[in-house]
C-alpha cells in the first residue's frame, strides 16, 4: 500500500512522541526492531543503515561513556577507577536514553527515507505557508547533490592559480576564502536569477494553487491521522498528568 | 499584419540607473514590437542588452531594481516612470504572463523544487491556479512545440545544455505570452542545437509570439530577422533591416562578433604553416586516463559508472613559441586533457613534462606558476574585490620563490615593485586597466574571462592552457584574446587551447590535432 | 482568463499585526520553556525517567519555532526566500567543509548567519529555524536545537541592524555572545531530551564537569559555554569576510542592508582581515565606487 506523505508524517512523528512519553524500556525496543524490520522490507535498509550508524555510534558511546563512568547521583558503584565510578543507576540511565532516542531517530529517519519528497511537496504546496515550506525543504534537497560537484570544480579552478592545500590554521582559513567566496558568489547569483524567474512565473501570487502532481489520499488514510495525533496528544497529556508514573 | 497600430511591447526608455550607480546604464532605447515578429538587440558585451531584456520582461522591476524614466507599453497598457515614489509598481506575476524571458544561464531559472520535467512545464499554471486537465493539455502542446516530448518525465537536472534551454523556453511561453525575450539563446549550442532552437524561433514567430533575441553575436541565424536594433553603451546606436545594419558597417565597432562570411569554411588552410620548431615545453607521453566510478551518497541514489579511459595512450609535444589548437566533439575528453597539463587530473599511465621535468607527484597548485590554465568558467576562479587585487594575487609569493632562485635575494620592496609591474602590464595587455578597481563578479561576461586571463598571464607561465577561450567573449573580447596568445607565442611561451570553433582553431594556430577515442590525430 | 492588473498596489498592512502576533507568541514559548526547564530541574533530570521535561522542551521550542516560521516566511520577499535554501546548503556544506578542514567545531550556521545580515533579525530567526527542520530530514537529533538555531538567526540580524559588522573585529565580538546565549538556550534540549551531548568531544568535557560533582544540566551548560562562543565568533567572522566579498549591487539588492548600513562604506570595505595590504594606491585607483 502506497502511503500519503502526510499519513508517512503523522505515524512516524506519533511514534516518536509516544515512545518519548512513555519512557518505557520494552516499548523503545520494540520500536526500534520495529523500525528496523520495515526498513529492511520496504528495501530502505541499505541506504538508511549508514545514515543510522553515523548518528546513532557517536551518541550512544557519548552517553554511555558520561553516564556509565561519571554518575555521581549513583549509589550501587560496581566498579571504580579513581575518580570514574561505574554504577548500575548511571548504566541504566544510558541504556533507558540511548533506547528512547534510537527509536525516536530509526522512526523518523525511516520516514524521510521513504517518503517521495515531489508527492511532499505537492501535497504541501495545496496551502498558503506550505508552499513556501515545501520550496525551502525541496530546493534544498536539489541544490545539495548539486554543491559537491560545484566545489570539487571551484577547487579545481583554484588549484589551477596557485592554491595548496596544507598548512596552518591561517593557510586553511586563506583556503577556505579562495572556495567559499566563488561558491557563495555564484550561488547567490543565481538565486537572484530564480527569484526573478519564480516571480514571474507567479510564485508570488497569494492567489489559490493547483497542483500537477496527483497524490492519491485514500480516506482509511485520512481517517487513520486524526487518531494517531489524538494518540500522540494523549500520551503527553497522560505523562504530564502523572510525571513519574511508568517505568 | 502592418496594419495592427497596436504593438505587442514598446518602450521609450530615456534612462535607467542601477542603484548607487552614478551613470545611468541605458540612455535612450525605443523600441517597438509588433506581434508575429522578430527583433535581435546586438550590442558587445557590457552594453546593456541584458538589462533592456530584464527590464522589458519584468525580472528587473523599476523602483526596487533601478531607476527609471520612460514607459513600457505592454498590449495598450501604458505605464509611465519618472523615477519617483509614485511610479507605477509592476505586478512581475501578471506582466510574466504576456513577457517571457529566458536568460542567459537557463538552469537558474528553474524551479528547483520540481520532480519531472512536466511538472516543471506546469509550475506557472500551478501557481495561477489553473484546473489540472488545462494544465495537462498545455504540457502537452508546449512539449511538442519546444520538442520536449520524449523527456517529459525526466529529472530537469539531468537534461543537457541545449535540452536545459528548450525547457526554459517552454515554461516561459507555456502561459502563452505575446512577447518572449531570449539573452543569448545560442550561445554555447553546437551546430545542430542552435538549428534546432532557431526552428523552435521561427515557429513561435509564426504562431504570433514577438520574439526579441539579445545576442553579442551577429549570427546567420539572425539574419531573417525582421528588425536588428544595435547597442552600444546603452544606447540605440542604430535599427534597421539586418541589410541596413550590417551595410552601415557599425557592428564590429560595437563589439559584435561578425561570423565569418566566407562560405565553405572548412577548406581554409591553417594560417601559420611554419611549423615552429625547438625544445618541447610540454610533453605528454602515451598518457591514459580513466574516471572511476562516483562515490555515493547517503541521500542520493548511487550513480554506477563504466570506467571506459577518455585518454587513451596519447602523446602530444609542445614546442616554446609554438601554439596548438585541440580540436574535438562535445564529450571527446577535451577538458580532461587540458586538466593534465598542470596536474589537477593525474594519468593512470604516462607521463607529463613541463620544461623537461616531470610534473608527476607534485600538487596542481606548484604547477600553476608554470602552466596557466583557463578555464570556461571565470567565476569558479575569481574572489577578489577590485580587478587588481584580483591580478596581483599571490604574485609576491610566486615572484619571490622565482627571483630567489635566480638573483639571490632581493629586498621585499622589490618584490612589491615587481609584483605591481607585472599586474599592470597584465591588466594592460588584456585591456582593463581602466576597471582596476572594479569588483570582479560586476563586470560583463566578456570582461571576467578576460581578467581570468589577466591572472593567468600575469605569472608568466611557461604554458599556457586555454579551456574554450573564445565562448562569452564579444569581437573586441576576441581581437584581446587573438594579440595576448600571439604575443604569448612570440615571447617562447607554448600555447595549448582547446576548442570547438573551428574557424577559429585555424585562425590562430600553428598545429591542429583532433581528439577522438582517447588519441590524438594530425587534422592538418 | 481573467487578467489580474499588470501592476500592484501600494501594500496594506492588514495581516501586519496578526504576522507580530505570532512572532511574539513564538519567542514567548521558546523562553517560558527555557525559565520553566531550568527552574524545574534539579528534582527532574536523573530521578525519573525525565520524560515529561523532555516533552515540554521539545514542545515548548518545536511550537516556538515552528510559530516563527509561520509569522515570519509569508512575509519575506521572493528574493530573500529564494536566498535561503542557499543557506542550509551552506550550513551542511560549509559546516562540513569546514569542520573537516579547520578546527573541531560544527560551524554548521554560516548560511543563516548570512542570511541574518543581508536581510535581517526575522529572516534569520526563520533560517535558523528551517535549517534544523530541513536538516532533522538527514538527521533528526537536530530537530529538538531549532529554537536554539532561530536565536542565532535572531541575535545575528540584530547584531548587523546595530552596526557590529561595521567594524570588523566587531563580528567575532558579537558571535561570541550570540554563542553565549544560543549554548545557554541549548543546553536544557541537550540535557532533557538527549541525557548528554550527540558527539565524543563534547561529551568528554561534559564527564569532566560531570566528576566533579556537577548536576546534568550544570555541566552541560558549562560545556555549550566553553565550545559554543568559540563556534559562533568563527562562524560571524567567516561571515563578516564573506558579505564584504559580495559586490555592491548584489548588496544592494537587500534592502535591510542598505536601511541600517550594515556594513562599513559605501562600495569600498576596510579593515579586511583577509591578511593582505591594502591595495596600493599608486595603480589607477581612480576607479571609485559611489
Amino acid at each position: 500500500m502506497r502511503l500519503h506523505p502526510f499519513t508517512s508524517l503523522t505515524a512516524a512523528g506519533s511514534t516518536a512522541v509516544i515512545t518519548t512519553a512513555a519512557a518505557s524500556l520494552p516499548l523503545s525496543l520494540t520500536v526500534i526492531a520495529g523500525a528496523a524490520f520495515l526498513a529492511a522490507a520496504g528495501g530502505a535498509g541499505r541506504r538508511m543503515a549508514p545514515a543510522a550508524a553515523g548518528i546513532l555510534v557517536p551518541l550512544v558511546l557519548s552517553l554511555f561513556i558520561l553516564h556509565g563512568l561519571f554518575f555521581p547521583e549513583g549509589t550501587s558503584v560496581l566498579a571504580q577507577w579513581g575518580p570514574a565510578r561505574v554504577t548500575a543507576e548511571g548504566l541504566r540511565f544510558a541504556l533507558e536514553r540511548t533506547a528512547q532516542l534510537s527509536a525516536s531517530v530509526l522512526v523518523l529517519l525511516l520516514c524521510s527515507f521513504t517518503i517521495s519528497v515531489p508527492d511532499l511537496v505537492a501535497a504541501l504546496s495545496a496551502r498558503g505557508v506550505h508552499a513556501r515550506f515545501a520550496f525551502v525543504l525541496a530546493s534544498t534537497l536539489t541544490l545539495l547533490p548539486a554543491i559537491s560537484t560545484r566545489l570539487a570544480r571551484i577547487r579545481q579552478a583554484q588549484e589551477a592559480r596557485g592554491l595548496v592545500i596544507t598548512g596552518g590554521v591561517f593557510r586553511r582559513l586563506a583556503a577556505f576564502r579562495w572556495q567559499a567566496i566563488p561558491l557563495v558568489l555564484s550561488l547567490v547569483e543565481e538565486a537572484g536569477t530564480r527569484a526573478a524567474a519564480l516571480e514571474a512565473r507567479g510564485f508570488g501570487n497569494s492567489g489559490a494553487r493547483t497542483s500537477y502532481r496527483e497524490v492519491p489520499d485514500p480516506p482509511l488514510q485520512r481517517r487513520l491521522r486524526p487518531v494517531l495525533l489524538l494518540a500522540a496528544a494523549a500520551a503527553i497529556a497522560v505523562r504530564l498528568w502523572q510525571p513519574t508514573a511508568g517505568a | 499584419m502592418a496594419e495592427l497600430t497596436t504593438p505587442a511591447l514598446a518602450a521609450g526608455i530615456e534612462s535607467f540607473t542601477y542603484p548607487g550607480d552614478a551613470a545611468p546604464v541605458l540612455d535612450g532605447v525605443d523600441l517597438s514590437l509588433a506581434a508575429g515578429t522578430l527583433t535581435a538587440v546586438l550590442g558587445g558585451s557590457g552594453s546593456g542588452k541584458s538589462t533592456l531584456g530584464r527590464l522589458l520582461a519584468g525580472w528587473l522591476l523599476p523602483g526596487a531594481g533601478g531607476t527609471l524614466t520612460g514607459f513600457l507599453d505592454l498590449g495598450g497598457t501604458r505605464l509611465r516612470f519618472t523615477g519617483g515614489a509614485a511610479d507605477p509598481r509592476i505586478n512581475p506575476g501578471s506582466w510574466g504572463r504576456s513577457v517571457g524571458f529566458v536568460p542567459q544561464d537557463a538552469a537558474a531559472a528553474l524551479s528547483t523544487v520540481r520532480a519531472t520535467v512536466a511538472e516543471e512545464l506546469a509550475f506557472g499554471l500551478e501557481n495561477a491556479g489553473v484546473e489540472r486537465a488545462a494544465m495537462a493539455e498545455a504540457v502537452r502542446r508546449t512539449a511538442s512545440q519546444t520538442s520536449l516530448a520524449h523527456l517529459l518525465d525526466k529529472d530537469p537536472a539531468t537534461l543537457s545544455g541545449g535540452q536545459l534551454r528548450r525547457l526554459a523556453i517552454g515554461c516561459a511561453v507555456i502561459s502563452g505570452p505575446a512577447v518572449l525575450v531570449m539573452d543569448e539563446p545560442f550561445a554555447s549550442l553546437d551546430r545542430s542545437g542552435a538549428e534546432d532552437l532557431a526552428d523552435l524561433v521561427r515557429n513561435l514567430v509564426k504562431d504570433g509570439t514577438a520574439v526579441v533575441v539579445l545576442s553579442q553575436r551577429a549570427d546567420d541565424l539572425l539574419l531573417d530577422a525582421d528588425s536588428w536594433l544595435l547597442l552600444t553603451g546603452g544606447t540605440a546606436a542604430m535599427a534597421g533591416t539586418p541589410a541596413e545594419v550590417s551595410a552601415a558597417g557599425v557592428l564590429e565597432a560595437a563589439g559584435v562578433v561578425c561570423p565569418r562570411q566566407t562560405a565553405g569554411s572548412g577548406i581554409l588552410p591553417p594560417v601559420c604553416a611554419a611549423p615552429v620548431s625547438g625544445p618541447p615545453a610540454l610533453e605528454l607521453r602515451h598518457v591514459s586516463f580513466a574516471y572511476e566510478g562516483k562515490r555515493r551518497r547517503a541521500w542520493a541514489p548511487a550513480t554506477p559508472e563504466a570506467a571506459a579511459p577518455v585518454l587513451d595512450g596519447l602523446s602530444l609535444s609542445v614546442a616554446a613559441g609554438e601554439i596548438v589548437a585541440v580540436t574535438g566533439s562535445n564529450g571527446a575528453g577535451k577538458s580532461t586533457l587540458l586538466r593534465h597539463l598542470n596536474g589537477l587530473l593525474r594519468p593512470t599511465a604516462g607521463s607529463v613534462l613541463v620544461n623537461g621535468r616531470n610534473i608527476g607527484g607534485q600538487p596542481a597548485g606548484r604547477v600553476s606558476g608554470e602552466v596557466g590554465l583557463l578555464f570556461q568558467q571565470p567565476r569558479d576562479q575569481l574572489f577578489e574585490r577590485t580587478v587588481e587585487r584580483e591580478v596581483r594575487f599571490g604574485l609576491d609569493r610566486h615572484r619571490r620563490r622565482r627571483l630567489s632562485a635566480a638573483l639571490g635575494r632581493p629586498t621585499a620592496n622589490d618584490h612589491g615593485v615587481a609584483a605591481d609591474r607585472a599586474a599592470r602590464q597584465a591588466l594592460d595587455a588584456v585591456g582593463l586597466e581602466h576597471l582596476a578597481g572594479r569588483h570582479p563578479a560586476e563586470l560583463p561576461a566578456s570582461q571576467q574571462r578576460l581578467l581570468a586571463l589577466a591572472t593567468v598571464l600575469a605569472r608568466r607561465p611557461a604554458v599556457l592552457a586555454l579551456d574554450e577561450p573564445t565562448v562569452a567573449l564579444d569581437g573586441h573580447g576576441l581581437a584581446v584574446l587573438d594579440r595576448v596568445v600571439r604575443q604569448a607565442a612570440a615571447e617562447g611561451t607554448a600555447v595549448v587551447l582547446v576548442t570547438h570553433d573551428h574557424d577559429y582553431a585555424r585562425s590562430i594556430a600553428h598545429r591542429l590535432v583532433h581528439l577522438d577515442s582517447g588519441r590524438l590525430q594530425s587534422a592538418g | 482568463m481573467s487578467s489580474p492588473s499588470l501592476t500592484l498596489e501600494s501594500p496594506t498592512p492588514a495581516a501586519a499585526r496578526k504576522r507580530r502576533l505570532l512572532e511574539i507568541l513564538g519567542a514567548l514559548a521558546i523562553a517560558g520553556t527555557y525559565i520553566y526547564l531550568v527552574l524545574n530541574q534539579p528534582a527532574d533530570i536523573t530521578g525519573g525517567p525525565g520524560s515529561a521535561s523532555a516533552l515540554i522542551a521539545l514542545s515548548g521550542f518545536l511550537a516556538g519555532a515552528v510559530l516563527l516560521i509561520v509569522a515570519v516566511l509569508p512575509t519575506l520577499p521572493v528574493s530573500t526566500l529564494v536566498l535561503i535554501p542557499v543557506a542550509l546548503v551552506l550550513n551542511i556544506v560549509l559546516g562540513q567543509f569546514v569542520g573537516s578542514t579547520l578546527v573541531p567545531f560544527y560551524l554548521d550556521a554560516i548560511g543563516t548567519v548570512l542570511i541574518a545580515v543581508l536581510a535581517g533579525p526575522a529572516a534569520g530567526a526563520a533560517t535558523g529555524a528551517l535549517s534544523s527542520i530541513v536538516w532533522s530530514f538527514f538527521n533528526p537529533t537536530v530537530l529538538p536545537f531549532a529554537a536554539g538555531a532561530a536565536l542565532i538567526g535572531c541575535v545575528a540580524g540584530l547584531a548587523a541592524r546595530y552596526g557590529l559588522f561595521r567594524r570588523f573585529y566587531l563580528a567575532p565580538v558579537a558571535g561570541f555572545l550570540a554563542g553565549i546565549i544560543g549554548g545557554v538556550v541549548s543546553a536544557p534540549i541537550a540535557a532533557f531530551v538527549f541525557g548528554g551531548t550527540s558527539g565524543l568531544a563534547t561529551g568528554a568535557i561534559v564527564s569532566a564537569f560531570r566528576s566533579m560533582g556537577d548536576t546534568l544540566l550544570a555541566a552541560i551548560t558549562k560545556q555549550a559555554l566553553i565550545s559554543d562562543p568559540m563556534d559562533k565568533a568563527i562562524v560571524f567572522t567567516l561571515v563578516a569576510v564573506l558579505v564584504y566579498a559580495l559586490p555592491r549591487r548584489t548588496r544592494q539588492q537587500f534592502p535591510f542592508v542598505g536601511r541600517h548600513r550594515v556594513l562599513a562604506g559605501a562600495g569600498q570595505s576596510k579593515g579586511l582581515p583577509a591578511g593582505r595590504t591594502t591595495v596600493r594606491s599608486t595603480v589607477h585607483s581612480t576607479g571609485q565606487d559611489s
